[in-house]
């Protein structure tokens, strides 16, 4: 504080003003967060299926829910399936985010105009819209990449891309990396232009060459930025739906290819034990917290520096 | 502003019409809204299956009926179950009347999802009505869902490939299985992944026929509980006869649904391929199955390719095509699933009264006559002539005859929604081992059955 106040602060005074500024934001998230997640600890006590969705009384059941659902070994693999495809994924998506980076800050004017519109349009596209485009280009029977690869002399004629879990994660990491690139790559992009041109002549004068520039000096200045689209794209990629929901509207098999998001809706709206779904949520809930806290730590670290 | 106006406009209507209503009755209505003047309603239909032009036929009987203003919303039936559980129970979202499938209609009856209409049933056509969808929609003898349409299934083929495969109509259930081998093996037109018969490997709906022709049957209700029936010796029996049409009949994905197979049986506008030198070829993109199963309505998309004021439509080619219903072992008519709808009110709509109205008008002679015309099943047997007489309504009528509903258990909608028979059916089509899969799934789905 470089303040030149002519009034000096006492330090017994308690002033009111930061709290009050405060509170419209911790009264929206008590509404938005408090709410729902205490309604969905509380229904994750109960034996609540479609008639308690239809008014009737629910029974109190404790931790049933719980135990129910850790002595599933089905649970422990869709977990470990979503844990698997979010790391994947969420290092797919910075390294190719970084790359683009860049690669926007390397090439002329025109070029990087033309990458980021592209990149923004790929980003501003409602997922359900190009999801559908992604289901048509994979179709068995109609489908372009089977044309495509059939032309180039590969037997994919009538090739089903849906029925082996490990092309439907293939398709479905492409898609997400897709649909996630574009943020990454305009925030680590913002990042890049934020380092000092002194500083990176200087190193270069130094005769420090490029992978060097870029791992000691860059790489260090940009870690703010890259540790939070790291842990957003974690936290986004473990509770991917939308796109493993419409690719197994497309046909994918259910059981072998759920993810957590999936999960939980099937067996909640799906087959209405809403009380299981409730758990497994909170379950989740728990399980985000736990990935992150490593990064949210060290954010906080780095603030305070 | 315009309508803003005219809602107080018509809440006062409403209100007067109240108050003198109940100047002159003896019935008590405090809330404007029970009368059914001008009630504007809405009506969830599921899937395309009502044609447009019934659909504005209700839309217009309506308004003229009620002056209110009927609104049509289609759902997809892959997701009926979760809008319905989500919808139903909220006053502010519900939709007033709702069509859901028969199979899901005793789940949603059981837990309160619908208005008594007991005091319509005689009204709307009593014992008329289509008994075995009545009594999917009642509980203790009260009706709250009745039906709406019935349609079975049956198989279109192609005669053009039968003959040319020296392959005549089956006439039993073994022929049947027989045939579809055949065609498959002799494939005359030399089309890369011809099926004989396509059937996807998720398709449960249809896969089912062959449980039911065995004598098979899905769950059973022994001593007050449902229990999954799939390791019957007659369920294995017909599980076993369709993995053997899965693996070596039918060249549909193991993850295909019953979602228009007759896109496959079509001979579709062909592609034009241009090769490098200029030669021109042109490519049959479509055809690849001689045989499919849906039902009756598929006809209007099965056809030569023709142009209709300058659209592309499908009309009916005799020579090519053909209609049969899917023979059962003695050669009778096989028990296939019995396709259909039930309709019922919202127990949470605020607009009852419309909500009864547009009842009685789909109940009408003539919407049930509609319904008969466009190929639907009419819920009132006394209108089951207006299907007509032609192949396709005979191929209906018979396949009909035996068809069997799902078992109505209370938990029947959840096993729907959980997608678990369409993952049982596809692990078969993929050749998995059907007694272990059999007894695999009884001991998962037989706790669902009975959930509530």
């Amino acid at each position: 504080m470089s303040s030149t106040s002519s009034r000096p602060r006492g330090h017994g005074r308690l002033n009111w003003a930061p709290y009050a500024l405060l509170t419209p934001a911790v009264a929206i998230l008590l509404a938005a967060l408090a709410y729902p997640v205490g309604w969905q600890l509380y229904t994750s006590t109960l034996k609540f299926g479609l008639a308690q969705q239809f008014g009737q009384p629910a029974d109190f059941i404790g931790l049933s829910n719980y135990t129910e659902l850790l002595s599933d070994p089905q649970i422990w693999s869709v977990i470990g399936r979503s844990l698997l495809f979010c790391f994947i994924n969420a290092v797919l998506t910075v390294t190719i985010g970084v790359a683009l980076a860049l690669l926007m800050q390397a090439v002329t004017k025109a070029v990087r105009i033309t990458l980021q519109v592209g990149l923004l349009l790929a980003w501003a596209m409602p997922v359900v819209t190009s999801m559908t485009v992604w289901v048509w280009l994979f179709n068995w029977h109609f489908g372009l990449v089977n044309w495509f690869l059939t032309k180039l002399g590969l037997p994919f004629t009538n090739h089903n891309w849906l029925e082996q879990p490990s092309s439907f994660y293939a398709i479905a990491t492409a898609i997400v990396v897709w649909m996630s690139v574009p943020f990454v790559a305009f925030s680590v992009y913002a990042g890049l232009t934020q380092v000092s041109t002194e500083v990176m002549e200087a190193a270069q004068l130094d005769g420090a060459l490029g992978h060097r520039r870029f791992t000691q000096i860059v790489l260090p200045l940009i870690r703010p930025v890259l540790m939070i689209v790291l842990l957003l794209q974690i936290i986004w990629d473990l509770r991917v739906f939308t796109q493993i929901q419409l690719l197994q509207d497309a046909g994918a098999p259910t059981a072998s290819t759920d993810l957590l998001g999936t999960y939980i809706y099937r067996l909640g709206v799906g087959s209405s034990n809403f009380g299981l779904a409730a758990a497994m949520s909170v379950f989740v809930l728990i399980l985000t917290v736990l990935l992150s806290a490593p990064y949210v730590r060290s954010l906080l670290k780095e603030d305070v520096v | 502003m315009k309508r803003t106006k005219r809602a107080v406009a018509l809440a006062a209507v409403a209100t007067a019409a109240a108050l003198a209503l109940s100047a002159c009755s003896s019935d008590n209505q405090p809330n404007p809204s029970d009368s059914p003047t001008a009630q504007n309603i809405t009506l969830w239909l599921a899937g395309g299956d009502t044609p447009d032009s019934l659909r504005d036929w209700l839309k217009s009987e309506y308004n003229s009926r009620t002056g209110g203003v009927l609104t049509i919303e289609e759902q997809a039936w892959g997701d009926l179950v979760t809008k319905l559980t989500t919808s139903l129970p909220d006053a502010n979202n519900t939709p007033d009347v709702v069509e859901l499938g028969n199979t899901q209609s005793p789940t949603f009856t059981n837990v309160g999802a619908f208005s008594d209409i007991s005091d319509l049933y005689t009204e709307l056509g009593g014992a008329n009505l289509l008994q075995s969808f009545v009594a999917a929609g009642a509980v203790d003898g009260k009706n709250y869902a009745l039906p709406y349409y019935f349609g079975s299934r049956y198989m279109f083929y192609r005669k053009d490939i039968y003959a040319a495969a020296g392959v005549a109509q089956p006439t039993t259930l073994e022929e049947f299985n027989q045939a579809v081998l055949r065609l498959t093996q002799v494939n005359p037109n030399g089309i890369a992944d011809f099926s004989g018969f396509f059937i996807g490997g998720q398709d449960w709906r249809n896969g089912i026929s062959w449980i039911f022709a065995n004598g098979g049957d899905l769950a059973q209700k022994e001593n007050g509980q449902w229990v999954m029936t799939l390791s019957d010796p007659n369920t294995i029996k017909g599980l076993q006869q369709l993995q053997d049409i899965f693996q070596n009949a039918s060249k549909a994905p193991s993850t295909a649904k019953d979602e228009s197979p007759w896109l496959y049986i079509n001979d579709s506008d062909s592609t034009t391929d241009k090769a490098a030198d200029g030669t021109e070829t042109d490519l049959p993109t479509s055809l690849a199955a001689a045989t499919i199963m849906a039902p009756g309505w598929a006809h209007w998309s099965i056809g030569d390719l023709v142009t209709v004021d300058g659209k592309p439509a499908r009309q009916w080619n005799d020579d090519v095509f053909g209609v049969f219903a899917l023979p059962g072992a003695d050669g009778q008519p096989a028990p296939v699933f019995a396709g259909g709808s039930n309709i019922g009110v919202s127990a949470a709509s605020r607009n009852q009264e419309g909500a009864r109205e547009l009842l009685r008008i789909i109940f009408s002679a003539d919407y049930q006559r509609m319904l008969g015309e466009q190929g639907l099943g009419p819920a009132n047997s006394l209108y089951v002539d207006s299907l007509g007489s032609d192949q396709f309504a005979q191929a209906l009528i018979a396949s009909a005859a035996n068809s069997k509903l799902t078992p109505a258990a209370p938990g029947w909608a959840g096993i729907e929604g959980s997608k678990l028979m369409e993952e049982f059916f596809s692990k078969i089509a993929q050749g998995g081992d059907v007694v272990a899969l059999a007894a695999e799934y009884d001991d998962v789905l037989t706790p669902m059955l009975n959930q509530r």
